[in-house]
């Protein structure tokens, strides 16, 4: 496995996003631009312009028309992903944490965050699928978080719930078309030593994996909540993602971004973590960067994953043939 | 493949201009494989003939056309303009990274870092000791340097030091490769300095330790263990490796519990064939 190094990035990786066929990918950094990539030779198709502040989030639609992005700007724009224009700007009084379009590319939601006496947010707006369409400037609706703010959210199957990880390390599910709140749990330690640091859905969204600050990560079921599995790491988790095709989870993390510099690379954990989805073993790790892995893109067809760090690097892979071959003693026996 | 080919004086026919080049030959073969051969002049100014053999394959791949209509799009922002291919500037390849999941990956990575961590524990209160005098300096500092021979037997101390723990059998097996050499007049009787060696390999039992060499690089401790475990208990195997390779480079010290047992080891396994290589089976040289 010969991972293609992406530079396109002077400050660190804050998400990367492959659209829904696989063949383009987004990262956003500190840094005021967002890059996208051919995921297969890591060729840059462009980059757009425009962001103030450092970027936090992006994301694609499904038609790979439209990127959404959001910033500490305290904006969030929607791009034409072909030409790189800006096509829409929307204002908020404070930053905003994360974007994620809905399944099918009509909604979008956001979480903005909690600062200078303003609560976090969720909104949701609509969202029209074409280029030369006028985006609505009002959002639907604006969930506000009284207690903890939200530090990501996405959408469940068919936009039925949105679903929020917190700073306090809840977990909330709000309804997708009204915004009230049906439940929450906690999910993960509480207090912010549990703060939520990512969600990814599982291809079909019906159950989602969380990563967290408490040095674990879990998959939860959308409809209930329940807890179904739990990874159990020995460092600060930034992000967790699931992969098509095999039952695994890549969970990336590192220490604290101000302890790097006092920590040796060895000891820094600075690896991509593989847990079998089922069993919740640990079965390998993929080393490579020299700073936290801040978030982890795995290829929509399972066929490789993307990390970003904070030395400011995006590695992409491919995986080869031991990666698919491996499976465990039972698995064998089934097939 | 480079294949310089002197112009031999009886092949010329006539004195025909050296500055020519024949002509490019291409051929084909049989196998649909091509075969070119080209003639150039190195920077030595000989004549080089350069054989490729070239098979062409086409490998068609099928793209979702939406993949295939993004990958003619132009470029944008700060590539604008740019040709299409990867640009070096951002885009490399980085170094090849082995992966493969395995279902005991933790455990096997477990006892590493264990490993580690006693290496550690190991170094920490380790303080320098000179080879020669065993003063803490530097063996090239010392001040007998130039009037002492080192100790004898380092092999056999490096063995020694391996009892207290893996950290210790790197540190010796370095040592070894180093002083596996004796100077002629030093063979087989103590050196000089032997006298005032010793130190903290001194308590150590040497006296059921056999040395063997000549072991197949792809041995493994289990294999040796099996094979002497015929004669006896046997309490250490150290099989010295490569720490890049990890393959076995070639000796190992084997500990029984008894020295009869022992004794009867090194005279059955002497000479044995193991890995397409005879053994040679001794009594590890006891160190001062």
């Amino acid at each position: 496995m010969r991972p293609i190094l992406l530079q396109g990035h002077e400050r660190s990786l804050t998400q990367i996003k492959y659209n829904k066929d696989g063949d383009l990918l987004f990262s956003t950094a500190k840094d005021h631009v967002i890059c996208a990539w051919y995921s297969v030779n890591g060729e840059r198709l462009g980059t757009y312009h425009g962001h103030q502040g450092a970027l936090w989030t992006v994301d694609i639609d499904p038609t790979s028309t439209l990127l959404a992005t959001g910033a500490a700007d305290n904006t969030i724009k929607i791009w034409d992903v072909k030409t790189g224009k800006s096509l829409k700007t929307w204002d908020f009084p404070t930053a905003v944490k994360r974007v994620e379009f809905s399944e099918d590319g009509t909604l979008l939601l956001a979480v903005t965050e909690a600062r200078m006496g303003f609560l976090g947010t969720l909104v949701v707006f609509p969202i029209i699928v074409d280029v030369e369409a006028q985006q609505a400037d009002a959002p639907l609706f604006t969930i506000t978080f009284r207690e903890s703010k939200a530090t990501v959210a996405a959408w469940s199957y068919l936009n039925k719930y949105i679903i929020t990880g917190h700073e306090d390390g809840s977990v909330s599910q709000y309804d997708g078309k009204s915004g009230e709140l049906i439940q929450d749990i906690q999910a993960h330690e509480i207090g912010t030593a549990g703060q939520i640091t990512d969600i990814q859905m599982a291809p079909d969204r019906t159950y989602f994996v969380t990563a967290s600050k408490d040095k674990t990560a879990k998959i939860i079921d959308v409809d209930n909540l329940k807890v179904l599995k739990t990874f159990v790491t020995d460092t600060p988790l930034n992000t967790a993602a699931l992969t098509p095709k095999k039952d695994f989870v890549i969970l990336g993390g590192g220490q604290e971004a101000r302890d790097v510099t006092t920590t040796s690379q060895r000891q820094g954990k600075f690896e991509a973590r593989f847990y079998h989805k089922i069993f919740e073993d640990e079965i390998g790790r993929v080393r490579g960067h020299f700073g936290p892995l801040n978030t982890i893109a795995v290829h929509p067809q399972g066929t490789g994953y993307a990390s970003g760090g904070e030395d400011g690097y995006v590695r992409v892979h491919h995986f080869d043939k031991p990666y698919f071959d491996f499976t465990y003693e039972v698995e064998r026996m089934k097939a | 493949m480079p294949d310089t080919s002197r112009a031999n004086w009886a092949d010329d026919e006539e004195f025909d201009d050296p500055t020519v080049l024949p002509p490019q030959q291409v051929l084909s073969n049989p196998d649909g494989t091509k075969t070119i051969i080209t003639f150039r002049f190195n920077d030595a100014g000989k004549k080089i003939k350069t054989t490729r053999k070239i098979r062409t394959t086409i490998v068609k791949e099928h793209v979702n056309p939406r993949v295939a209509e993004r990958k003619e799009w132009s470029k944008f922002g700060a590539e604008k303009g740019h040709a299409r291919g990867p640009d070096l500037s951002t885009t490399s390849v980085g170094e090849n990274i082995v992966f493969r999941p395995s279902s005991n990956w933790k455990s096997s990575n477990k006892e590493e870092s264990k490993e580690e961590d006693s290496l550690r524990d190991q170094l920490k209160d380790k303080k320098v000791a000179c080879r020669i005098c065993k003063g803490d300096h530097f063996t090239a500092r010392c001040p007998f340097k130039d009037t002492l021979p080192p100790l004898d037997d380092v092999a056999a101390s490096g063995a020694g030091a391996g009892d207290s723990g893996n950290a210790a059998e790197d540190v010796g097996g370095l040592g070894m490769t180093k002083g596996s050499y004796v100077a002629p007049h030093l063979r087989g009787k103590k050196g000089a300095g032997e006298t005032m060696g010793g130190g903290n390999f001194k308590d150590r039992d040497d006296l059921a330790t056999l040395r063997v060499t000549n072991v197949s690089e792809f041995a493994e401790e289990n294999d040796l263990r099996d094979m002497f475990e015929r004669f006896g208990r046997v309490t250490r195997v150290f099989l010295a490796k490569d720490r890049e390779t990890g393959r076995a480079k070639g000796f190992a010290f084997i500990s029984f519990a008894d020295r009869s047992d022992a004794a009867r080891a090194c005279e059955k396994m002497d000479g044995f064939g193991y890995g397409h290589l005879i053994l040679r089976v001794e009594f590890a040289k006891k160190s001062a």
